[in-house]
């Protein structure tokens, strides 16, 4: 396998696409804010961060809302080179799906622009509204995700039950107890607190209060599924070349990535309690050079907990079957052994659509440039995991990132 | 969704009492959801065989809150993942205990097709 999957550009080449820059606004629910207000501001930030101006981008890449078309609309027709002055400056604006995988295909599609030439600095973007759109409408939007109409959004099939659907079987396979599932949440809430843009950055949570909350879908209960929330989140990648003429003298760059769509609808899911991330994480670790013992930090998807253990067990990060009891020893604690998705993931920072992937992936990069608020930076971490994935869990996405200096 | 030969075909079977599986008159090869093409061959020369019914349940939920659109009056309702004996798997519904609940159902269980005449997916319950 390992040849199939040649090392990625080598470090220090000119073209060596690098981040320079992360934005972000606090995520919950904000019915006063605006779509394309938050999107300029995050994109502001963002530049700011990367010591830029607006007029240094040549390329804005465009992560979707699902809370409404009017909104999808305006991005994809290029709304935001006009509200950050790009006109005629701006040589492309477009938009990157693949549901909550987004940010890393959008991170793997600025690379290869940048590496091919085609782009100099590009500019990514991600705005959501969930948090204070209508949640009927939200849920039967998200009921159509990812779940095929004609085979399985009859059954009635939706969101959390495909959650339940995976931990049923998580827990099937591994023998973790519900104490154990909820722990991992708990582990979430921690960070989260330490996190001033999370929703719950003022709230506690114990295994006490999930395992007393109602039951949505079994084994499922309310606190252990994600809250809606609005966000917006920007990052801003170059080439090694430009950010050193700059003068920026700390960057991150991509040591390796790897994928694995392992199908579309869950009914056709092989492997339920594995999914796609073995396949993902031995193609990614094959261009790095790295492994999973190398990494400071992971920031890996977590709509619902079993989402991250099978994800955090398939990247290697803790052992086979594991994964549930490695949080409920409070591995993945601020302090622990590996902190894991330090802004508290989409179940405590919020989960703002394609965007909670993105907003772990700004993370993973804000904490290898060493910008995270004390005392959640990661002390002199250099090496950072990031695993998206999303919808049906139909795919796993991998990115190495490692901290450049200098 | 208008609807193509596929679908109809896959709800005509259910209508008169049959779980149908995609099969490819070319490769022989059994094709679950249906396809439009063979995903084996690429072959369009498609056809259906009658399920034996029984299989193993991958994983069961009941949904107990936030139906979609349509499904509100519905909750609770219990939904399941089978791998039938043929070696192809589909998503379903799971027929509740006589309280009324789904306590029974576990992974790895042997589940088997229950006719149920006025419905567009498939119905399962425990094997004898
Ligand atoms: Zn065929």
């Amino acid at each position: 396998m390992a040849e199939q999957w040649p090392s990625y550009v080598d470090a220090g080449q000119p073209n060596d696409p690098v981040f320079v820059g992360v934005g972000e606004i606090p995520s919950g629910r904000y019915p006063d804010r605006n779509f394309i207000g938050d999107l300029t501001k995050v994109a502001i930030l963002a530049l700011k961060d990367a010591g830029m101006a607006p007029k240094d981008v040549d390329t804005i890449l465009l992560i979707p809302n699902l809370h409404g078309f009017a909104d999808q609309a305006d991005l994809v027709f290029s709304r935001m080179v006009e509200e950050l002055g790009l006109n005629r400056h701006a040589k492309a604006s477009l938009m990157i799906h693949s549901g909550g995988s987004t940010s890393d295909n959008a991170v793997r599609s600025a690379a290869g622009l940048i590496t091919a030439g085609h782009a100099k600095t590009v500019l990514v973007l991600h705005c959501e509204r969930w948090g204070s759109a209508n949640l009927a409408e939200m849920v039967t939007a998200l009921s159509k995700n990812g779940i095929p109409q004609e085979w399985e959004q009859v059954t009635g099939l939706q969101f959390n039950a495909v959650g339940g659907l995976i931990t049923q079987r998580y827990m099937h396979d591994t023998g973790s107890t519900a104490e154990e599932m909820a722990s991992v949440c708990v582990t979430l809430r921690k960070w989260a607190r330490l996190n001033p843009n999370a929703m719950f950055k003022d709230k506690d949570l114990t295994v006490e209060q999930i395992l007393a909350s109602k039951m949505i879908s079994d084994p499922l209960h309310a606190l252990e599924c994600p809250p809606l929330a609005d966000g917006a989140v920007a990052f801003v990648m170059t080439s090694a070349e430009n950010a050193r003429k700059r003068g920026l003298t700390e960057s991150v760059r991509i040591a390796g990535s790897g994928g694995c769509v392992s199908h579309y609808s869950i009914g056709q899911e092989t492997n339920l309690s594995v999914l796609g991330w073995p396949l993902a994480a031995e193609r990614a670790y094959a261009q790095s050079g790295w492994g999973p013992e190398d990494a400071d930090l992971a920031q890996v998807y977590d709509s619902y907990a079993a989402v991250t253990t099978i994800a955090m067990e398939g990247l290697g990060l803790c052992p086979k079957g594991e994964g549930a009891r490695w949080f409920a020893a409070g591995n993945g604690d601020p302090g622990g052994k590996l902190p894991v998705n330090t802004n508290g993931g989409l179940l405590s920072a919020g989960h703002t659509g394609v965007g909670g992937g993105t907003a772990l992936l700004v993370e993973g990069v804000r904490q290898l440039l060493h910008r995270a608020e004390q005392p959640r930076q990661v002390e002199g971490c250099r090496r950072a995991i990031i695993g998206g994935t999303g919808g049906t869990y139909m795919d796993a996405q991998v990115l190495l990132l490692e901290r450049v200096e200098g | 969704m208008a609807n193509s030969p596929i679908i109809q075909g896959f709800r005509d079977g259910l209508a008169a009492g049959d779980l149908l599986l995609q099969k490819c008159n070319s490769c022989q090869q059994l094709n679950m959801y249906p396809r439009y093409a063979c995903p084996h061959c690429q072959s369009d020369d498609l056809g259906w065989q009658k399920a034996a019914g029984t299989g193993t349940l991958m994983s069961v939920t009941v949904l107990r809150a936030g139906g979609p659109e349509g499904f509100e009056q519905e909750i609770p309702y219990a939904l399941g993942i089978v791998k039938l004996d043929e070696g192809v798997q589909l998503l379903g519904r799971m027929a509740p205990d006589e309280d009324g609940e789904w306590a029974s159902y576990a992974c790895d269980q042997r589940v088997t097709f229950q006719p149920a005449r006025d419905k567009t997916y498939a119905n399962f319950g425990h094997a004898e």
